[in-house]
């Protein structure tokens, strides 16, 4: 039955966050081998999500390199009671590729910017939408709603673009963007609970 | 700077400016707003919380990169020098904020000698080197008054009405001797002045930063050869009382990290100015 792999999945998840959990709280005791472990299981991720936000391989290993020196310097602050150890990393790793993101837009003077660097198909919404099939719940989720609505909630989320940016690439006016995706999140959260 | 609009007055209106900060969609001041209610209001954190766990099977589906193998040594070394500025740093900054709190106790209240006793029972920990902000915002207490009577005296040549500022720090030096000043002013703009000659070794450049928020970290805002007078540039970046500007030695280019670290030249919190 599928059920028990389901099943072996998730478990195998618990333990990754679990096992991440205990090195965050081992971080805060000054354990620089516990940042290893984490550092060793997570950052092809890491820097595959930094990639995908920054385009460019160098921004984002600059991107995880600087969410790693927050990690072990904020190590003391992660409560486990407030939330996950993973979700912590990645908001952390999120927020700083947003600001080099941000920042790189601000102030480049390259001939290619950023917001005009081709994403690769992996960034794709569809893409991403057929590689969530494992996560069923959020795959149905998104699933219900309408087709170019999904794609733009999932444009800001995987490549960090901003209302104004995804206004230009469909050519919409920012205000029908934002709306969208206003309504998109409160459908999201009704469905996901 | 005008305040953001409250677009969170009902339930519904929270949760999706939650899930927006959460994708990223909020940018500069609101964003920075939205950081600093996070903070104290524990039902907003539990909704960006689940957001997050929400969401997280998106970034599970980016495909998997080997960093370059330069990558943890390059972590390693910023670790380490984070530890070595705490190791260098807060040991006189402790002794420096007793000794301040002795001088100004009486005249400034007890801060100092709050902050010192706080550094004391850190002491014993992995000493996360901002700990020392404590100490240093009352160090820079008593250069409140003398920020005052600078900015005036900065600001008389000018036309006072457009140029008087809102927010001055004053930059102290490890031995509390005034290096410089940064000046807001009402219109966004914002300058730092050396009062005093810096050396800069070959090759170096003095960045300036600014810290608001420690789980953010400290910004770049701006790099000079040497000593002068020089906007920074804030831009998005929010800007109020008890904000930390600090110049640090960095390479010509700037902080290879885009963190301080090089030595700290001088640091000071902003005050407002009457």
């Amino acid at each position: 039955m599928a059920s028990d792999a389901a099943r072996a999945d998730k478990a195998r998840d618990a333990d990754k966050a679990r096992d991440i959990e205990i090195a965050l709280l081992a971080c805060a005791s000054g354990d620089k081998s516990a940042l290893k472990r984490i550092y060793d299981a997570e950052s092809p991720r890491m820097v595959g999500v930094a990639q995908r936000l920054l385009k460019r391989r160098a921004l984002a290993e600059e991107a995880v390199q600087d969410a790693f020196i927050l990690i072990w310097r904020h190590a003391a602050r992660f409560d486990p009671q407030r939330g996950g150890g993973l979700t912590w990393i990645y908001a952390i790793l999120r927020n700083r590729s947003l600001s080099i993101l941000r920042d790189e837009k601000r102030t480049e003077t390259s001939d290619r910017p950023i917001a005009e660097e081709t994403a690769s198909e992996e960034d794709d919404p569809e893409t991403v939408m057929s590689k969530l099939s494992d996560a069923k719940a959020l795959h149905g989720c998104l699933e219900m709603l309408p087709p170019q609505r999904r794609s733009i909630v999932l444009l800001a989320f995987v490549q960090g673009l901003t209302h104004g940016e995804i206004a230009g690439r469909l050519r919409m006016p920012i205000g029908t963007v934002k709306s969208w995706i206003r309504r998109s999140l409160m459908s999201l959260k009704e469905c996901l609970g | 700077m005008s305040q953001p609009p409250d677009r969170s007055s009902t339930p519904d209106d929270r949760d999706a400016l939650a899930g927006e900060y959460v994708m990223g969609l909020i940018e500069g001041a609101e964003r920075a707003a939205f950081e600093r209610r996070l903070e104290e209001d524990h039902d907003l954190a539990r909704v960006v919380e689940r957001w997050r766990v929400h969401l997280a099977p998106i970034d599970a589906t980016a495909p998997l990169i080997p960093p370059s193998p330069t990558l943890w040594p390059r972590i390693e070394a910023g670790i380490i020098a984070v530890a070595q500025s705490a190791q260098a740093r807060v040991e006189p900054a402790l002794r420096q904020g007793q000794a301040a709190g002795r001088q100004i106790e009486a005249a400034a209240g007890r801060q100092v000698g709050t902050a010192a006793r706080q550094m004391e029972t850190a002491g014993g920990r992995f000493a996360d080197w901002w700990n020392s902000l404590f100490v240093w915002r009352g160090a820079a207490l008593a250069g409140a008054l003398a920020a005052i009577v600078l900015a005036v005296g900065l600001v008389g040549a000018l036309d006072r009405a457009k140029r008087q500022p809102v927010l001055v720090a004053v930059l102290l030096t490890e031995a509390s001797v005034a290096a410089a000043v940064v000046n807001t002013f009402a219109d966004g703009r914002v300058e730092m002045v050396p009062l005093q000659n810096i050396h800069v070794p070959e090759g170096k450049a003095l960045e300036i930063w600014t810290l608001w928020d420690r789980a953010v970290g400290p910004r770049s805002v701006g790099l000079i050869d040497r000593a002068r007078s020089t906007p920074l540039r804030l831009d998005q970046l929010p800007l109020g009382r008890d904000q930390l500007f600090e110049i640090t030695i960095e390479n010509a280019t700037g902080s290879p990290t885009g963190r301080p670290t090089g030595p700290i030249v001088a640091k000071g919190t902003t005050s407002q100015a009457l």
